[in-house]
């Protein structure tokens, strides 16, 4: 096993990593800020080579034998390559002009399908997915509060008597549960047992862990060893990780995007521009997947953040819930929150 | 083509080389690269309108590069050995920091190319052109896939210092 940086990188490049390399990989990237500078440069080279040995998959061969002619061009030319008509006609053109028309006829289309026919509700949808999860991605820390609206049993016919779900242990109730979440997968979610007690688990994006009712503290490296009975998780609909959920809802759902329902376009616009204005996406489930029927996600138009979101009809063990995740609060909850020794008494031990 | 659109190309022309990197190094595959690049660009101008232009239109678009990088991985089932999340962010960051000049000295690659002969030439143009893995190139040529990743390796590493001293003929820092 090779752990020399420079080989490492090289290595992840071409793809030749065994798992314990990557491990370190992603360990040396993540030991100092130059450590990642230095990675990408070492991307850099390897993207230009592609794109420069492409330029020979664009080119005739009659072309190939003119290689020793310039083939570069300096970025302020190739901006302004994209809209000037070309005063020569060479044989040879760079890489970038090659990309550069492409990118253009592409922006083109988009744009005019953009602006000239107006958008698809699914294609205006699709965008407000993204804008939330850049805005989730980026926001500071947010809790959460579950509320359970509805239960009710998935019959045996559905679910299948020797169902996995039926032979394991119930799971604790998500009423009135408070969920953290912090980007790149860490969370904490606490949860009340039937008799009062605590349940927490909860992961700081390295280690899950989970804090039983008892109060005993189990930590694993594997991501997913306390994920299990939370909510989503079987669905690839996680409810810890928000950016995930909504990344399957583009793939799994039919994705809408309701209008805002004002007496004319101007007062929709006043609407929009109101800080406190929210919007509403529906996403029906398609039939060949599995997860929650319907999802409705509130969100701010402004921030793109999220406000509210509801799993109508989701599968939860042998129950199918409707639950409302509602916004609590965003704000930095301390650099150790998402780490088990925030939450387990000192006194336990770790196992 | 409407002044919003001139913009936003022409902002997209200057980001796209690092960009692309960034894909790469996550994505790896480079038709997989093309993809998500091309559904980036689409984001992009879409998008426009609500980039902020005080802010750096590198940093808006590596946002938006990373969501749909985040989007393929996820499709992908993560069946590969890929970054974890929060490693993804580092490396993002660290594109953000990628400087103009730093992209421009790259411009002098396809000189260093033409110095590469023999073996070297083969190699690359099997790696790059033909988006072949080592394993893949060493059954081809009759050589073991480590020593193709070595000599690829040294091949990089050879075109690297080719570029800095071309640079530093140049005067580009």
């Amino acid at each position: 096993m090779s752990l020399d940086p420079q080989s490492l990188i090289n290595g992840y490049l071409d793809e030749t990593l065994s798992p314990e390399e990557h491990a370190a990989l992603q360990e040396w990237l993540q030991a100092a800020p130059e450590n990642a500078r230095h990675f990408a440069a070492a991307s850099l080279l390897h993207d230009r080579l592609r794109t420069e040995f492409s330029v020979l998959n664009h080119i005739g061969d009659d072309d190939r034998d003119d290689l020793s002619l310039p083939l570069t061009m300096d970025s302020k030319s190739q901006a302004d390559a994209a809209f000037q008509p070309s005063k020569t006609a060479p044989k040879v053109r760079s890489y970038r002009l090659v990309m550069m028309s492409l990118t253009t006829a592409m922006l083109l289309v988009v744009a005019v399908i953009w602006k000239g026919f107006g958008v698809t509700p699914a294609a205006a949808a699709t965008t407000e997915i993204n804008r939330i999860i850049a805005a989730t991605t980026h926001a500071p820390d947010q809790t959460y509060h579950i509320a359970v609206e509805e239960t009710g049993a998935i019959s045996s016919r559905e679910l299948g008597d020797d169902a996995p779900e039926r032979q394991r242990p119930p799971k604790p109730p998500l009423t009135d549960a408070t969920l953290h979440v912090r980007a790149g997968g860490q969370f904490v979610l606490i949860r009340q047992t039937n008799d009062g007690r605590r349940f927490t688990t909860g992961s700081n994006g390295r280690e899950s862990w989970a804090i039983k009712p008892d109060g005993s503290v189990r930590v694993s490296s594997d991501l997913n060893e306390f994920n299990r009975d939370v909510p989503g998780h079987e669905h690839s609909m996680p409810l810890i990780h928000i950016e995930d959920g909504l990344g399957r809802l583009l793939e799994a759902y039919e994705v809408r995007l309701l209008p805002i329902e004002t007496a004319d376009d101007a007062a929709a616009e006043s609407v929009i521009a109101s800080s406190e204005a929210t919007r509403l996406i529906v996403a029906v489930k398609k039939r060949q997947y599995r997860g929650p029927k319907r999802v409705e996600i509130s969100y701010s138009v402004k921030s793109g953040l999220i406000q509210q979101m509801r799993f109508i009809e989701m599968p939860y063990g042998p129950e199918r819930l409707t639950l409302r995740m509602t916004l609590q609060s965003q704000r930095p909850l301390g650099e150790r929150f998402f780490e088990p020794t925030s939450h387990a008494e000192p006194s336990k031990a770790m196992e | 083509m409407d002044e919003q659109t001139r913009q936003a190309t022409r902002q997209w022309t200057l980001a796209m080389p690092v960009v692309s990197a960034f894909v790469t190094s996550a994505v790896r595959d480079f038709s997989a690269r093309d993809d998500v690049l091309q559904e980036i660009a689409i984001a992009v101008i879409e998008a426009f309108p609500r980039y902020d232009s005080s802010r750096p239109f590198i940093g808006w678009a590596l946002g938006i590069a990373r969501n749909q990088v985040g989007l393929y991985l996820r499709r992908q089932r993560r069946d590969r050995l890929v970054f974890d999340e929060y490693v993804l962010v580092n490396v993002a960051s660290a594109f953000e920091q990628v400087t103009s000049e730093e992209s421009h000295r790259l411009d002098v690659l396809s000189d260093c190319l033409r110095s590469l002969e023999g073996r070297a030439k083969e190699l690359c143009a099997l790696r790059y052109q033909e988006d072949l893995k080592p394993a893949a190139i060493a059954e081809r040529i009759g050589m073991s896939a480590n020593s193709v990743a070595k000599a690829l390796q040294r091949i990089r590493d050879q075109l690297r210092e080719c570029i800095e001293r071309k640079a530093a003929c140049e005067g580009v820092t």
